[in-house]
């Protein structure tokens, strides 16, 4: 069972959260006209490597907050995590 | 080809079993194929026996990074059914159902199709209705399927939980008898050693490493073991589609997921058929090993590790003993995992790519094994005719475009919610 | 009553407490401290069960974990378990035991024909044949292949035991409790780390048990001993046996299963009978020492061959003798510890030695207590059926390859040893990769992966002193770093002979003529010449051997075969053993109880059951409930003996013409505050938000962003900056997610918290006619008038004393009211409605009338928001906004989402005005179309309209906006049901919507 770091709680397992998946896809802008390619790009399709990913949680049993995670989809280790307002370095 | 049968068993026993034939050989990779199939799972080595058998293309390579057979083909639940609510995914599996019927005879190889019936339980009157609207459908579309009453279902399977102490009561099910199973790795076994025979090159530990793409056609292919030209390529490795799909700067409607599933010892026969459970996501049916074989929920998070952690087996086997309470005397023998395409609609894809050349089979989700004759058989039939055929039409690439999704499940696009 | 094989002054049972028991049928007693296996052994019983393909006879092949053989039915209080490991069965009271696949009995079983098929059934012969005639393989072969192969036999009865999960948190981990076990933790928790010490078996000590070293001064056991008593006393370490390490997974999380009364004749009363551990370690060290492997030779599956070690352990431990007249057959050194053992306890071991010219202080001892030992010679076969009686025994070539005279040597047991394999499963689980070692001829644990590190005999390493003293580093250092505490331990003088290189041999070649079936796995029956025949056939990747094979795939999982199957596949492959590679370790180590891992969420309590203040008075009133996700509601109120047909039907009128109750108290409700709630709330809905007055309730619809309906409800403005968002009951806990997922990653800037407030009150919905009247009664001081609360609007009040929340919205159609109270009074709002409802004739209602009263008004519900639909199916396109932006607009330009002949919800009448539509039904053009009969659309929802007193359904249908007066069939094909039906508006009852604003 992995092992995340909340940035608002310290280290919790895994069941205490709920997964929201890759965390690289942003959502266009509101009120904007938006070609078909970057709403399919935004809705659908997904890079989704092996290796480093950047995705997010949700701290669902414990703060609620939605964190960001960076972790490796082949060993499942997490090398970072961070708060939903801070970016990747 | 030697052919297998009781016949010829007896004969090669007399001869202490040494006469017998490879079942595939070991070529080393030729400078040009006329179509070269990537990934030697189920779908792939499906895809090169039915070009060679219905289009007569015989020049054809498989190229496997690793051993064919060691993907999801390999380490999956066995399950074969045609239980689909949506058109689409109904009429092509039930096409694969034909196939399955026939596929010990047809490639010499009994892969021992057994159609043992599969029920899905139904635990309210709403979830009897939701199953009447897809049996219904079945039925519309030329497929078997039956609605269990309680009654119904306690005779099949006496063994469920019928106890007042139940969380969840059985209100009946569905069920669709000629579904069933087979011996998964006799599967691919059996198509590489039929298309072997005529004349397919299955090329193990040879890995993808490139393609050779100019002006919008695919020329050929860079691998571990040399470059290999073709103009035309079938990409079919459900569970890696995204590797490959990066080195042709695709970026798809898939994710990459992790499944486990697992066995307990094997027991005495007790149960018959492959049943689900309709309050939650569980499904196990009995091996001729005897085994009890289960499965349900994702691990939950993209992954590309063949290894999942245990408190999703412990959720999944908790809705196991919620539906058939004996299970938890048994022990857990073996487990595994294995990682899935996830499309965004829990449909998978099959087509043609706006590369001239390269076609794509993939985002099986978790009924990748069930589909393999009726995918090989239309990714044979699209490479070879350059079009798709009227069963894989729904299975396009741009439906997530124009909205013409397949979603079974009604889920969308939370593909780690299973 | 005696004993004929259990010897004197040896052992560690409790020989004061005698023990019976009862093996297919028979009586016979053991001790306290014995397995079931040492049991029978002492009491002569090697026979215990039947192969799997052939049905040869099988006895005991080791003492552990690693047994192969000898499973066994258990019963237990009244109870029976399949598949138990006699050899780790521990005896108790009245155990009763039977052996498996075999009948009519173990001594003469039917089965056992196979064995002289056997030249037939070579692996994988099943896939060559049983496929004419086509249908005969699941009529006829595979019913009796079933009913051949599995081993016990499973009770179908619900587990009466109890399991219990625990979760720990230490700093170091410590699996086995060996010596490298022993010290580690020793050591560690010196410097006051937290310890967990975990042993599987029954006894601490490991190879100390059976070995025969000296550790500071005292014997290898009395060292084990004396740490184990002082750990048990430090507060910082925990002590566990009969507790099994069997997995290692991600991020340092092991899990430990620990039998807690296995061992006993009943489970005590409040007692678990297994325990599961999750544990998360800092440090994880891996002392789980080696299993020694076999050498193979001919019908090497006859009971009485067995593990020299366990022949060991079996005298050491039980005081029990395998054989009196032993054939000790080794590569290694470890035979000669096991014959020195048996010297020493009276009996004449002869010890076969495949080496030349080995020499050791072992050797040395042994041949000072003149025991017969052969250099250069093998067993070629085990004679003997049932028992080994003799065995042909030959000598060897130095290149192993020509054999010499086969002679007859009596013998009644042999003890083989081909050395000894590192037990890595843990390591490798952690996803360490794994290096093959030449000097032992094993793999061992390659770099970390995770935090674990492997200590002793695991580790590859044999020699004593060695792993003492890597042991205690290992654990003082690890500790050190944890607790910062530096207490340093004396490492223990050891004495322990030294042993010589053992000989890289491991398998018996054939003799001329002869072809003896040289068995690699035992439990699958898989012998040299089905591996042999896999490679012949091109099946050569290690995993196509061990699938085409089942080689490794038995209940042990292969832990004395798989070592020597790799070294058959590299010879004929000519590869090297890494070349060839081993198949993954996965968990569990060995098979582990499914009620353990499931711990105690079974029966009604394998999922939550949430259920509404009001609850009891539902069950009171002869409520009929049903599950609405985890909740519980009622579904109707049964009065005599109504079904749910008519009780529904009654309410639903009641309704119509009264007034009646329902708890919605389920609803999911969230409170949405913040001076930007207003902007939230215009985004995640497709209709406009930003006008909402104070006071006023407005209906929404809010879509994923794939365009498609994710949730419906209502929603209020309670004051400025304050709604009360209110949604299915299904979805509340997504849609909370999904609220906090814009508000914190998508629009920080927003500022609005979001809270769900679902348990916060109790909710309950009045309706009818009467329910103005009603609602001034239980409000007297309240003007609900239309005009003091018309239609969507929100008041607060007080019911007898109760602060309220009044809103006035209608699922049902009819002008009604929610009213609202905190959920401690619930149950007192609800029979204050009932008490002064009553002058108005109120009924409750349950869930199914509510269905009618919103089917008949054409509202869109979960069967219709199926996850498949957007606003314009269900007749919701009035409240998408053109002006503004929301989550999910962009996707309702899809063509698909656009088509003129898209699906809508319609209304569907059955034309004979009688028959019920039933629910999943399809609608098509002709029912007598050829299959595949094209489907226009599906009926979504069914009710028995109380207001006209016909059957009315729901559905979503092509092109239904084009469709309203056609005749089309429904057809349920399940029900054996054609219906002729006619499409109407959806809007059965009250189209202009003028009863919820009346």
């Amino acid at each position: 069972m992995l092992y995340i770091n909340c940035p608002h709680c310290g280290m919790r397992s895994q069941n205490e959260f709920s997964y929201g998946g890759d965390a690289s896809v942003k959502r266009p802008d509101l009120n904007k006209e938006i070609p078909d390619k970057e709403w399919d790009d935004f809705v659908y399709n997904r890079k989704s490597l092996r290796g480093k990913h950047l995705e997010l949680w949700q701290h669902i049993s414990g703060c609620r907050q939605w964190i960001k995670v960076e972790r490796d989809t082949a060993t499942h280790e997490i090398f970072r995590t961070f708060k939903a307002d801070e970016e990747f370095a | 080809m030697q052919k297998y049968s009781i016949f010829n068993l007896v004969k090669n026993a007399f001869s202490n079993h040494e006469n017998w034939d490879l079942a595939w050989k070991d070529p080393t990779p030729k400078e040009e194929y006329d179509v070269v199939i990537i990934g030697g799972g189920g779908h792939g080595l499906a895809t090169a026996y039915y070009l060679a058998k219905e289009h007569n293309i015989t020049n054809v390579a498989i190229i496997e990074k690793g051993w064919i057979g060691g993907g999801n083909v390999g380490r999956n639940t066995t399950i074969i059914r045609s239980n689909y609510m949506h058109d689409e995914n109904g009429l092509f599996s039930e096409f694969g159902m034909d196939l399955w019927r026939k596929m010990s005879q047809d490639l010499n190889y009994n892969v021992m199709f057994s159609p043992r019936g599969i029920i899905n339980l139904a635990h309210s009157d709403a979830q009897m209705n939701a199953y009447a609207r897809r049996g219904n459908s079945m039925r519309l579309n030329g497929i078997d399927a039956v609605l269990l009453n309680r009654e119904q279902v306690k005779e099949i399977i006496p063994m469920a939980d019928f106890s007042e102490n139940v969380r969840f009561p059985i209100f009946g099910g569905l069920m669709q008898p000629s579904a069933g199973t087979a011996r998964h790795d006799a599967v691919a076994w059996g198509y590489a050693r039929q298309a072997d025979s005529m004349g397919v090159d299955i090329i193990q530990n040879c890995e993808v490493i490139g393609f050779d793409v100019s002006a919008g056609k695919i020329k050929g292919i860079r691998t571990s073991r040399g470059n290999i030209k073709a103009n035309k390529v079938g990409i079919c490795v459900a569970g890696s589609t995204n590797i490959l799909a990066e080195k042709l700067n695709m970026t798809l409607p898939i994710e990459t997921h992790l499944l486990q599933a697992c066995v307990s010892e094997p027991i005495k026969p007790v149960l018959d058929n492959v049943v689900t459970f309709g309050a939650g996501h569980f499904y196990v049916s009995q091996s001729d090993k005897g085994e009890m074989v289960m499965g349900g929920d994702l691990d939950g998070y993209n992954s590309y590790a063949q290894r999942g952690n245990l408190p999703t087996l412990q959720h999944v086997l908790t809705e196991g003993i919620a539906m058939m309470p004996f299970l938890s005397k048994l022990k857990m023998l073996r487990t595994w995992g294995g990682i899935m395409d996830m499309s965004m609609d829990g449909s998978p894809i099959i087509d043609k790519t706006h590369i001239e050349g390269l076609y794509l089979n993939c985002g099986w989700c978790y009924g990748g094994f069930k589909a393999t004759p009726a995918s090989g058989w239309t990714f044979a039939h699209t490479i070879a005719q350059d079009r798709v055929h009227e069963l894989n039409a729904g299975y396009s690439l741009n439906r997530f475009s124009t909205g013409h999704l397949i979603d079974e499940k009604g889920l969308g696009t939370k593909t780690w919610i299973s | 009553m005696t004993q004929a094989f259990r010897i004197e002054n040896i052992g560690l049972i409790n020989r004061d407490k005698k023990l019976s028991f009862k093996f297919n049928g028979k009586n016979y007693f053991g001790y306290e401290g014995d397995t079931l296996a040492s049991a029978l052994l002492a009491n002569g019983v090697h026979l215990v069960g039947r192969s799997f393909k052939y049905h040869r006879p099988r006895g005991f092949f080791g003492a552990g974990v690693d047994e192969p053989y000898a499973v066994v039915q258990l019963y237990r209080n009244g109870e029976t378990e399949p598949n138990i490991k006699a050899t780790e069965q521990e005896l108790f009271e009245g155990l009763e035991a039977k052996s498996v696949n075999c009948w009519p009995s173990v001594n003469f079983d039917i089965g056992a024909i196979n064995n002289f098929l056997k030249i037939f059934l070579p692996a994988g012969f099943y896939y060559k044949t049983f496929m004419w005639p086509k249908s005969f393989w699941y009529r006829i072969y595979e019913p009796f292949i079933r009913k051949a192969a599995g081993l016990g036999v499973a009770s179908t009865k619900h587990d009466k035991e109890r399991y219990e999960h625990k979760y720990e948190y230490c700093d170091l981990l410590i699996a086995g409790s060996g010596p490298s076990g022993l010290a580690s933790a020793y050591a560690a928790a010196k410097n006051g780390a937290k310890v967990i010490l975990a042993e599987d078996k029954p006894r601490f000590g490991g190879s100390l048990l059976t070995c025969d070293v000296n550790i500071g001064n005292q014997s290898g056991k009395d060292w084990a001993d004396g740490i184990i008593t002082e750990l048990k006393t430090m507060p910082n370490v925990l002590v566990k046996n009969r507790s099994q390490i069997f997995g290692y997974y991600d991020h340092n999380m092991l899990v430990m299963s620990e039998k807690v009364s296995d061992h006993l004749p009943a489970t005590k009363k409040y007692h678990p009978n297994k325990r599961l551990w999750y544990i998360r370690a800092k440090e994880v060290l891996i002392s789980s020492g080696s299993i020694e492997r076999p050498i193979v030779f001919g019908n090497n599956d006859t009971p009485g061959v067995m593990l020299s070690s366990a022949a060991r352990e079996y005298l050491k431990v039980f005081g029990v003798l395998v054989g009196r007249r032993p054939l000790v057959f080794t590569n290694n050194d470890s035979g000669y510890e096991t014959a020195i053992e048996f010297k020493k306890n009276g009996v004449e071991p002869i010890i076969l030695d495949s080496r030349k010219n080995p020499k050791s202080e072992i050797i040395d001892e042994a041949k000072n207590l003149g025991i017969n030992i052969k250099n250069s010679y093998v067993v070629v076969a085990a004679q003997g059926y049932k028992k080994v009686k003799s065995a042909d025994i030959a000598s060897i070539s130095e290149d192993k390859k020509q054999l010499g005279k086969i002679e007859n040597l009596q013998c009644d047991c042999i003890c083989v040893s081909g050395f000894w394999t590192p037990t890595i499963h843990l390591a490798s689980q952690s996803g360490n990769k794994t290096k093959f070692k030449e000097e032992i001829d094993a793999f061992v644990p390659g770099q970390s992966k995770q935090n674990e590190i492997t200590l002793g005999a695991a580790n590859g390493v044999f020699s004593l002193d060695e792993t003492l003293k890597t042991s205690f580093k290992a654990g003082s250092e690890l500790s050190k770093k944890i607790t910062k505490k530096d207490n340093e331990v004396a490492i223990p003088n050891v004495v322990e002979k030294k042993s010589s290189q053992h000989d890289k041999f491991w398998c018996v070649p054939l003799p001329k003529g002869k072809n003896y079936k040289r068995f690699l796995d035992f439990q699958n029956d898989v012998a040299v010449s089905d591996v042999e025949i896999a490679l012949r056939e091109g099946y050569r990747s290690i995993e196509h051997v061990k699938r085409y094979t089942t080689l490794g795939m038995a209940t042990d999982q292969g832990k004395t075969s798989n070592l020597n199957g790799l070294q058959l596949v590299s010879e004929i492959e000519n590869k090297i053993v890494p070349a060839v590679g081993h198949t993954t370790f996965r968990p569990p180590y060995t098979p582990v109880s499914i009620g353990a891992i499931v711990g105690r969420e079974v029966g009604k309590h394998s999922k939550p059951t949430r259920k509404s203040p009001m609850h009891k008075w539902h069950e009171k009133n002869h409520a009929v409930f049903v599950d609405a996700g985890v909740w519980l509601r009622p579904r109707y109120y049964k009065r005599g003996h109504e079904n749910l047909f008519e009780a529904s039907k009654r309410e639903a009128k009641n309704v119509r013409t009264n007034v009646g109750v329902c708890d919605v108290t389920t609803l999911g409700k969230i409170d949405v505050k913040g001076p930007d709630a207003a902007e939230l709330l215009n985004r995640v809905y497709t209709n406009a938000w930003l006008k909402l007055p104070v006071g006023k309730a407005r209906y929404g619809v809010m879509l994923r962003e794939d365009g498609i309906v994710m949730d419906d409800g209502t929603t209020t403005r309670i004051s400025e900056n304050h709604y009360h968002m209110t949604t299915t009951t299904a979805q509340a806990a997504n849609v909370l997610s999904h609220l906090e997922y814009y508000l914190q990653l998508v629009w920080p800037e927003l500022n609005v918290n979001v809270v769900s407030t679902t348990e916060q009150w109790a909710g309950a919905a009045i309706a009818g006619p009467k329910s103005r009247e009603l609602l001034q009664k239980l409000f007297p001081s309240l003007d609900v008038s239309n005009d003091g609360l018309p239609f969507m609007g929100y008041i607060e009040g007080d019911l007898f004393g109760i602060k309220s929340r009044i809103f006035r919205i209608s699922f049902s159609g009819e002008l009604a009211y929610e009213v609202n109270v905190e959920s401690d009074y619930g149950n007192f709002m609800w029979e204050k409605i009932m008490e002064v409802g009553e002058e108005f004739k109120i009924q409750p209602y349950g869930t199914e009338a509510l269905s009618t009263l919103r089917i008949e008004m054409g509202h869109v519900a979960g069967s219709e928001l199926d996850g498949r639909t957007i606003p314009y199916d269900n007749a919701l396109e009035g409240l998408v906004s053109k002006k503004k932006d929301f989550i999910g607009k962009r996707s309702l330009q899809r063509s698909a989402f656009i088509e003129e002949n898209r699906q809508r919800i319609v209304g569907v009448v059955p034309l004979d005005k009688q028959t019920s539509i039933p629910e999943g039904s399809h609608l098509v053009k002709d029912d007598k179309a050829k299959l595949p009969n094209p489907k226009l659309g599906h009926i979504s929802a069914s009710c028995w309209s109380v207001e006209y007193d016909n059957p009315f359904s729901l559905a979503i249908l092509k092109n239904g906006k084009n469709m309203i007066g056609q005749k089309l069939f429904a057809m349920s094909p399940l029900k054996n049901k054609v219906i002729p039906v006619e499409i109407v508006s959806s809007h059965y009852v009250d189209p202009k919507g003028e009863r919820v604003r009346s």
